[in-house]
């Protein structure tokens, strides 16, 4: 299922990102000038549609339950790993938890770093930090400086939506009054979120919105609880996705034991079995359901339970899995089983599966766990975290990440260099070798020690002075044995090797921070 | 030459270009386009006489539905008598042809032509006239050098704006190694006039004190840029001519090799080269290319036919700086070339018998080939190409990715033909097949699928079940032999499907 992108997409971190030596943010402006005209173009919608003149009671309890939020955010610049990019400032509002907490969607706080909260009338304000943060599950969790900032709201309770069920999306007008609006579930289905790797449940509402300023994160209501943040709203269809109470619940219950651990997987990949000619070949035509595991991650969750790949998945946690790999929930009826494994379990927790090997019926319990962003060999994000880097006499040295190649811009699956793009979408995949990262060359910044390598980038190191580079922290070992007072750096294209000299990369170093206006030669924490 | 892997993006806008052309004038969104179309106006000297227009019923393949016999269209350009009895024009005006024709001018009329020689390559092609009569009056014309730049120069054709010969006037801009649109992959000496150009001019002959100096055969559209026309230069027409003396044409040869300057200091030092600006680093060596086994990967080439090689990978040949591989682009098949190699701080002499020229086919624009495909269980399969490429728009990155990296990541080595599943024609054995569409054959049965005759090889074989895997997907593709056989004919007369596979030029 795909969903076009809506206005707040722009505006998600995930998706910004500009090309090559061209000036920094410029997908932020825009995307703030698309929201400051659509504020102006509703606000005329707005009083027609306006039913009750005076926020009645219940309503006036609501927004004592929502908060303001101003993130002030700056992200680092991937192709000039050293500097960051111009602060950009996102509004939230905050959905008031018990507790003394704040619930925004974690797009808001990425690479906060200043977050503010206010109250609905605007009378107070006060900074916040981040407490706990999902980049996946898009969710964070915000804490005032004080405790008494919100101390006369005593914070939402949780509902589970149901589809069919009427939501309410809520908004502040710039008065402070609430800005009601309805819609019906229609759907609730695993899909991707904002970081592509993760696949979470999804509800979406069937709602016209009138979109006020505050748009990157609302919160949805059902009979007064919270029932999820909105994740994106595409205003042609008016359809609106969001992350229901599930998945929030999941992320508070971690974020109360620290650390936070993050939603858990298996750690393998299955395909569907509903062409029976497959099934006929698996010899499942007997027998009904089930999906075949296809693929098994290197010391993964699956490994260790001696899950195989080959293996028909029968069951998981006594729910029967069928041939298109769902299972029957109680909340949202038959769904993939990626919600039954990551949101109803815990990292750490033991998940009994039945597996069908040569016939034979197998129990095997999986100790499912969180995949972290810095396991993968390419990470599928890099936030609040500065890029590494390894400026070596004028070459540019970094690891490849996704978030490198979303410098590349939106298509940059189709932009950014392919053998990069590559390496990111199969992750190594089938490659012996344990590499920790992959370095590349990315760009020169050209100085007398590297005539003739300037128009070089994107070419991935394999090793310097014969020592493998698999990560950059493998660089400043390699370089204490210079040869013959050269550095050998081997790489994978074109050229295949090429040397600097050692002597020289030390001297020219302070000249590159000089010219360049580097702070550091290199970042490796 | 060079520019060999050019990425996918500028492969396919010079394709476009390609396309456009030769089915309309330059429209307003070509770029780079070739010329074929019309005429006009006249000019009294004898060469006149001696240049035809040619008509071109042309052909060209339908790779979604490879069993059609593709679409006609009709296509013009200019030729000229080059010997007693042949024509010579661009091989752009006489691709894919099904029937040509030639007119003279106040010859009312039409010969009819076969075409006796087609080098795409280098975008020539000689034409055979069945009616000796043609030749009647006409005299071949004579072949020049390279112009002067500055001088000034006439180009005769037909172009669009008329019915009547044309001629253009112009002087030479400038002489350098380009790009030929054609094939796409090729780089040959490049003459640049500012002479109007147009379409139609393609294969019409550029003048210069009654001496044939270049064939004009590519330029840009108005809206790119204006007064920049192309010819092909003598040196050029002249290796084809050669090449063909013995009856058949044998491409230019090529190196297949990677060079990277030498320029840095410390570079020279670690290859271990004196201070002197000589030699150039050799970063790649395509294994099936003439310099496998004779070249390595991390050589130096110090000269080739003692011809000193710069740190930049440039020799002087006849007076100008040219990139060292054209030294083997003069040459012709059976020939050698010598190397003086740094091999480990050492030297050495190789001989490289220059015995094949490019050998990856699929990266190049191919023309009077027909596609070859196997169609099983109403799934097409058929080997990437450059062709297909440019007639199906596909979203697999992979796929865009093997393209690119057949040749430097000697992906060709697994996979000779990187045999993918193009297209599903649909019918209830294959309505679960859906999301194995634009993924690469891996193996069927267990045995390597590495060209497009095993996979046929393979479905000729009885099985119970055909299991395919393929790259990166770990869900097996499964038919049935038995549902296989009895769709077969419900699929081929759906879909009118009068074959169900073409391998003839499929690798073995």
């Amino acid at each position: 299922m795909k969903l076009p992108f809506s206005i707040f997409a722009a505006l998600s971190l995930l998706a910004t990102g500009s090309s090559w030596l061209e000036t920094p943010s410029l997908a932020a402006p825009a995307a703030t000038a698309t929201a400051t005209a659509n504020a102006t173009a509703t606000s005329v919608a707005s009083s027609i549609q306006k039913g009750a003149q005076e926020p009645n009671a219940s309503e006036a309890l609501l927004a004592q339950n929502l908060v303001r939020v101003t993130t002030t955010t700056q992200p680092y610049d991937f192709t000039r790993p050293w500097s960051k990019r111009a602060p950009l400032s996102r509004r939230a509002l905050g959905a008031v938890l018990k507790g003394n907490r704040v619930l925004i969607t974690a797009e808001c706080a990425a690479n906060a770093t200043y977050i503010e909260l206010e109250t609905p009338d605007g009378e107070r304000k006060q900074a916040a930090r981040v407490v706990c943060v999902d980049y996946e599950a898009n969710l964070a969790l915000l804490q005032p400086e004080s405790d008494d900032f919100l101390k006369d709201q005593p914070g939402l309770a949780f509902a589970t939506p149901h589809i069919g069920d009427s939501l309410a999306v809520l908004q502040l007008e710039a008065n402070g009054n609430l800005l009601s609006s309805k819609g019906q579930m229609t759907t609730a289905e695993v899909v991707r979120y904002p970081i592509d790797d993760t696949s979470l449940l999804v509800g979406r509402l069937n709602v016209s919105l009138q979109v006020r300023e505050t748009v990157l994160s609302l919160p949805l209501l059902k009979d007064g609880n919270l029932a999820g943040l909105m994740l994106r709203y595409d205003s042609q269809s008016g359809l609106l996705d969001f992350i229901p109470a599930t998945v929030v619940e999941h992320f508070i219950n971690d974020s109360n034991k620290m650390p936070y651990e993050g939603f858990p997987r298996m750690g393998c990949s299955f395909a569907v079995t509903r062409d029976p000619q497959l099934r006929r070949f698996l010899d499942l035509h007997n027998s009904k359901g089930g999906v075949l595991i296809t693929q098994i991650l290197k010391d993964g969750p699956a490994e260790k339970a001696g899950v195989q790949k080959g293996d028909v998945l029968l069951e998981i946690a006594g729910n029967p899995i069928d041939s298109d790999g769902n299972y029957r929930d109680q909340d949202y009826g038959r769904i993939s089983l990626g919600h039954l494994v990551s949101t109803k379990h815990f990292e750490g927790q033991l998940v009994k599966i039945r597996v069908s090997r040569a016939g034979k019926s197998l129990d095997l319990e999986v100790p499912v766990a969180h995949r972290r962003s810095e396991q993968y060999l390419s990470q599928p994000y890099i936030i609040d975290r500065a890029p590494r880097y390894y400026v070596l006499g004028g070459l540019i040295l970094g690891e490849l990440s996704r978030q490198y190649l979303k410098e590349f811009g939106g298509d940059w699956i189709h932009k950014a260099p392919l053998e990069l793009v590559n390496i990111d979408r199969t992750q190594g995949e089938g490659a012996e070798e344990r590499r920790k990262r992959v370095v590349v060359l990315t760009r020169v910044l050209p100085s007398n020690l590297t005539v003739g390598y300037e128009d070089l980038r994107h070419i991935l190191v394999t090793a310097i002075n014969g020592q493998p580079i698999n990560s950059l922290d493998d660089i400043q070992v390699a370089l204490e044995k210079p040869v013959n007072g050269l550095h050998k750096v081997e790489l994978l294209g074109d050229p295949s090797v090429l040397f600097l000299d050692a002597k020289g990369v030390q001297a020219i170093g302070p000249e590159l921070q000089r010219s360049y206006g580097l702070p550091a030669l290199s970042r490796l924490e | 030459m060079q520019p060999r892997c050019l990425s996918l993006k500028s492969l396919s806008t010079l394709a476009l270009f390609l396309g456009v052309a030769s089915v309309t004038p330059l429209g307003p969104l070509s770029h780079f386009a070739l010329l074929p179309e019309r005429a006009d106006a006249a000019e009294p000297s004898p060469i006149r006489k001696s240049l035809a227009r040619i008509g071109n019923t042309s052909q060209d393949p339908n790779y979604r539905q490879p069993w059609l016999p593709g679409v006609t269209m009709s296509s013009s350009g200019t030729g000229w008598v080059v010997t007693k009895d042949r024509i010579l024009t661009n091989a752009h005006v006489v691709s894919n042809a099904r029937f040509l024709t030639l007119e003279k001018e106040n010859d009312p009329k039409k010969y009819i032509a076969t075409v006796e020689h087609i080098a795409h390559d280098c975008d020539l092609a000689i034409l055979k006239v069945q009616d000796p009569t043609f030749f009647t009056g006409t005299i071949p014309l004579e072949l020049g050098d390279i112009p002067e730049i500055e001088s000034e120069v006439s180009v005769f054709g037909y172009p669009i704006g008329g019915e009547r010969l044309s001629v253009t006037r112009g002087v030479v801009s400038r002489i350098d190694f380009r790009p030929y649109a054609h094939s796409g992959i090729d780089s040959h000496l490049t003459i640049q006039i500012d002479a109007a150009i147009n379409p139609g001019n393609s294969g019409g002959p550029v003048l210069q004190k009654g001496k044939v100096v270049g064939v004009a055969f590519q330029g840009f559209s108005g809206d790119v840029a204006q007064n920049v026309g192309y010819m092909i230069p003598t040196p050029v027409i002249r290796r084809f001519l050669e090449d063909i003396k013995d009856g058949k044409y044998d491409r230019y040869m090529d190196l297949s090799i990677t060079p990277f300057n030498t320029l840095n200091p410390a570079m020279r030092k670690g290859l271990g080269l004196p201070d002197d600006d000589k030699g150039v680093l050799i970063s790649s060596v395509a294994s099936a290319g003439v310099c496998a086994g004779y070249v390595k990967p991390g050589d130096v080439v110090l000269a080739i036919d003692g011809l000193a090689v710069a740190s930049d990978g440039t020799v002087e040949l006849e007076g100008e700086r040219v990139q060292m591989a054209e030294v083997a682009e003069r040459k012709f098949r059976g020939d050698s070339v010598r190397m003086t190699l740094l091999r480990a701080r050492a030297k050495l002499e190789v001989t490289v018998p220059l015995n094949q020229a490019w050998p990856f086919a699929m990266q190049a624009n191919q023309f009077d080939v027909k596609p070859t495909y196997v169609l099983f269980g109403g799934l097409l399969f058929q080997p990437l190409s450059r062709n297909l490429l440019n007639s199906v728009q596909f979203q697999n990155p992979r796929l865009t990715y093997f393209f690119e990296a057949f040749v430097p990541r000697e992906l060709y080595k697994e996979h000779p033909e990187v045999v993918i599943l193009s297209g599903i024609l649909a019918d209830p054995i294959n309505t679960y097949l859906g999301e194995f569409k634009e993924g690469i054959v891996e193996e069927i049965n267990g045995t390597p699928v590495r060209t497009l005759s095993d996979l046929a090889d393979a479905f000729a074989k009885p099985a119970e079940f055909y299991v395919l895997r393929f790259v990166g997907n770990g869900r097996p593709l499964v038919l049935e032999r038995t549902a296989v056989e009895a769709a077969r004919e419900r699929i081929r007369s759906r879909y009118g499907v009068q074959k169900e596979q073409f391998l003839e030029a499929s690798i073995r």
